[in-house]
């Protein structure tokens, strides 16, 4: 599904990604770690194509197609989904406006019919609901003034309503409390199929047992320098990244 | 003062008009005619006129040979409206309303309502600093005089549609609206004009809030580009009053708003919104003075423009704090966003508090559409274009939402909503 190869990528002309490599097979969830400062958000947006970051190597190919060839926009109309680490408020724009101009952009490129009102709307509950918002949600402004929280909970409702093919989410549990990260977990696990692929990148094992990884890789200045199975997440929690030859005094 | 011969206004333009007014009436025509030969036209050295200037263009303003025709986005009510044609009333068009609030030709007027046209006529003659408002004086064919009764309460907006078909070269309509005590009414006041129409409307509203009045007033500038535009708005408001404004300019060759409000009774209250947008090689220029003369008034200002292509914006907002105006409590806001690198936004707040025991806030910022908010929109699938738009729109929708006529609003969404497809469609 996702096959990066030898990613590098700039920011302000400083290098931050220094030569990624990740194969994220349908179906799979890769959790990523890392220290901070070490360049998981910045994977996470290049992914998605923000173009305040240059890749300067490397391809990232979604389903055989160079996503470096595609516009952010582009990107997420074939599958691809983004949830921030810190969504952004837009006062003014309504969540509903968002989300159905969203979903009737990714439905066009699908060759659809844009969703009707009422149709819509229902879809719009119903994800609500499962994400523990508030129908009153729908008609604020996007994410104006949420909390932590529920800014995180309407990225997980976002993704629900666009059902991306690979899903990023970057440090979607962080400010969760212990209810809202299982309302979170049982939205991405309900996202998971063979078809699908995650990528969550997180601090925390306790997400982990929520949503359990297939692989888990460490991220270290702009490389990936371990990977393994969902034991690697218990022996970090345990040992922090000191062992893998880091310096992890930056790991708050 | 610069030299009266300096830049004197172009002779067509002061030609005397051929009305037949009352004795009276033409006594303060004829002295305000007079008063412009001595004012000069605004400069770049004029300081409230220093960024729009060189957008005047009298010499421009010429009748036009063909028949023009009315636009096509132009709002036309059917009821209790009144249709002014190049300064005339039509009568067939227009449904003026029955009881409660009357319309009353200034040549028609009687007794104590020419006392107060005069008084009012008579506020800027020879004042230099208001040469459009004297140039409105001197050409007076017929003003109108709107009278709120006392404790009436209007339900029904009274629209007010100004037609500019540039067959006259210039027009001038005056208004006087006098808000009787207890009285609520909305009067709304639409400018239009004839595509191609290369004429001068130059409009002077004034307004009296008697004690505990409320009136709001919603003033759209909807005419082409072509036609340049000039308004005084004044409202003098008494005790417990409240005046709320909702000024929606689109752009034009020359688009200048004067919008001058004393609160000069305790509790008198203003509320302003403003919407102003440009394209193109457009203009508009906002001035709002907010004068708390008395104690215990409180004024919300909140303005906010967008400027797309080479176009060019204007705020100047002006609040003054008399000495005695204790516990007042002023708010100003202007908001701009800018939507092009070719377009020009300057904003100035001006404040002048002389009382010492006042709540007084303001803020003006001028930028450019939100680079994160945009990545978040696109990263959806939605297209920059279309993001682009949704931005601009949450930017100034809060502030179409405040306008308390359904028609309206639509009729303003849609031309906002074309702004933004002609604004954001280059790339698509
Ligand atoms: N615009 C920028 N200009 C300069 N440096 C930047 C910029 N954006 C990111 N960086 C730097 O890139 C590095 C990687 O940042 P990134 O946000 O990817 O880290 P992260 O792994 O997500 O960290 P965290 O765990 O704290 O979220 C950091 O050192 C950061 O300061
Ligand atoms: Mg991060």
């Amino acid at each position: 599904m996702l096959k990066i190869t030898n990613l590098e990528a700039t920011v302000d002309g400083q290098s931050i990604l220094k030569g990624i490599n990740l194969d994220v097979k349908p179906g799979e969830v890769h959790a990523i770690m890392g220290p901070n400062g070490s360049g998981k958000s910045t994977l996470s947006q290049v992914l998605a194509g923000n173009e305040d970051y240059e890749v300067t190597n490397g391809e990232i190919l979604l389903n055989g197609k160079d996503l470096c060839d595609l516009s952010t926009e582009e990107r997420a109309r074939e599958g691809v989904f983004l949830a921030f680490q810190y969504p952004v408020e837009i006062a003014g724009v309504s969540n509903l406006q968002f989300l159905k101009t969203s979903l009737n952009s990714i439905r066009k490129h699908q060759g659809l019919e844009p969703i009707d009102a009422v149709s819509f709307m229902k879809l719009a509950r119903e994800k609500a609901k499962q994400v523990n918002l508030d129908e009153s949600f729908l008609k604020r402004g996007v994410n104006e003034g949420f909390s932590g929280g529920e800014k995180k909970r309407n990225e997980i409702m976002q993704m629900l309503m666009l059902q991306p093919k690979l899903a990023i989410l970057d440090e979607t549990d962080s400010g969760l409390d212990i209810d809202a990260l299982k309302t979170v977990s049982e939205g991405v696990n309900a996202l998971r199929s063979p078809d699908r692929a995650v990528i969550m990148i997180t601090h925390y094992q306790r997400l982990l047992d929520y949503i359990v990884p297939d692989y888990v890789h460490v991220l270290a200045k702009g490389k990936i320098i371990k990977s393994g199975g969902k034991e690697l997440a218990l022996e970090l929690e345990e040992k922090g990244y000191g062992w893998l030859g880091i310096d992890d005094t930056a790991n708050a | 003062m610069s030299n009266p011969k300096e830049f004197p206004f172009p002779p067509q333009l002061l030609e005397a008009t051929n009305a037949n007014l009352p004795k009276w009436l033409e006594i303060i025509a004829a002295k305000a005619s007079e008063s412009l030969q001595a004012l000069s036209l605004p400069t770049r050295k004029t300081e409230n006129w220093k960024y729009s200037s060189r957008r005047l263009d009298l010499e421009a303003c010429q009748p036009a040979t063909t028949t023009l025709t009315l636009p096509e986005d132009a709002w036309l009510p059917k009821d209790h409206c009144a249709y002014f044609t190049d300064g005339v009333l039509d009568s067939d068009r227009s449904k003026l309303p029955s009881g409660g609030i009357e319309l009353i030709a200034f040549s028609e007027a009687e007794a104590d309502d020419i006392v107060l046209i005069e008084n009012n006529m008579q506020a800027y003659l020879g004042d230099n600093n208001y040469p459009f408002t004297n140039l409105n004086a001197g050409k007076l064919s017929d003003g109108w005089l709107i009278k709120i009764g006392n404790k009436q309460i209007i339900e029904q907006p009274l629209a007010l549609v100004f037609h500019n078909t540039g067959a006259k070269g210039s027009v001038h309509p005056r208004i006087i609206i006098e808000a009787g005590t207890l009285s609520q009414a909305t009067i709304i006041e639409e400018y239009t004009g004839a595509a191609g129409a290369t004429a001068l409307t130059n409009a002077v509203t004034q307004v009296q809030l008697q004690p505990e009045a409320r009136l709001t007033n919603i003033r759209l500038c909807m005419e082409p580009e072509s036609v340049q535009h000039i308004g005084l708005t004044t409202v003098e408001g008494k005790r417990n009053s409240l005046f709320e404004s909702h000024c929606v300019g689109f752009g034009g060759k020359l688009r200048r708003h004067d919008l001058v409000v004393k609160l000069q009774e305790e509790g008198a209250n203003t509320i302003m919104n403003g919407i102003t947008i440009t394209q193109g090689e457009q203009h508009f220029d906002n001035h709002t003075v907010i004068e708390h003369v008395a104690a215990h008034c409180d004024s919300q200002e909140t303005y906010r423009s967008m400027a797309a292509d080479e176009s060019q914006i204007v705020f100047n907002g002006r609040i003054l704090i008399h000495r005695d105006a204790q516990k007042s409590n002023a708010n100003m806001s202007n908001k701009n966003l800018l939507l092009s690198t070719g377009a020009e936004i300057d904003t100035k707040p001006e404040l002048e508090i002389y009382a010492d025991d006042v709540k007084c806030a303001h803020g003006a910022t001028i930028g450019q559409l939100d680079k994160e908010a945009l990545f978040y929109l696109v990263s959806r699938g939605i297209g920059k274009e279309e993001a682009a738009s949704m931005l601009s729109m949450g930017f100034i929708n809060e502030l179409v939402q405040r306008i308390p006529v359904d028609d309206l609003k639509s009729i303003v969404l849609e031309r906002i909503n074309r702004f933004l497809k002609e604004t954001f469609a280059q790339s698509k």
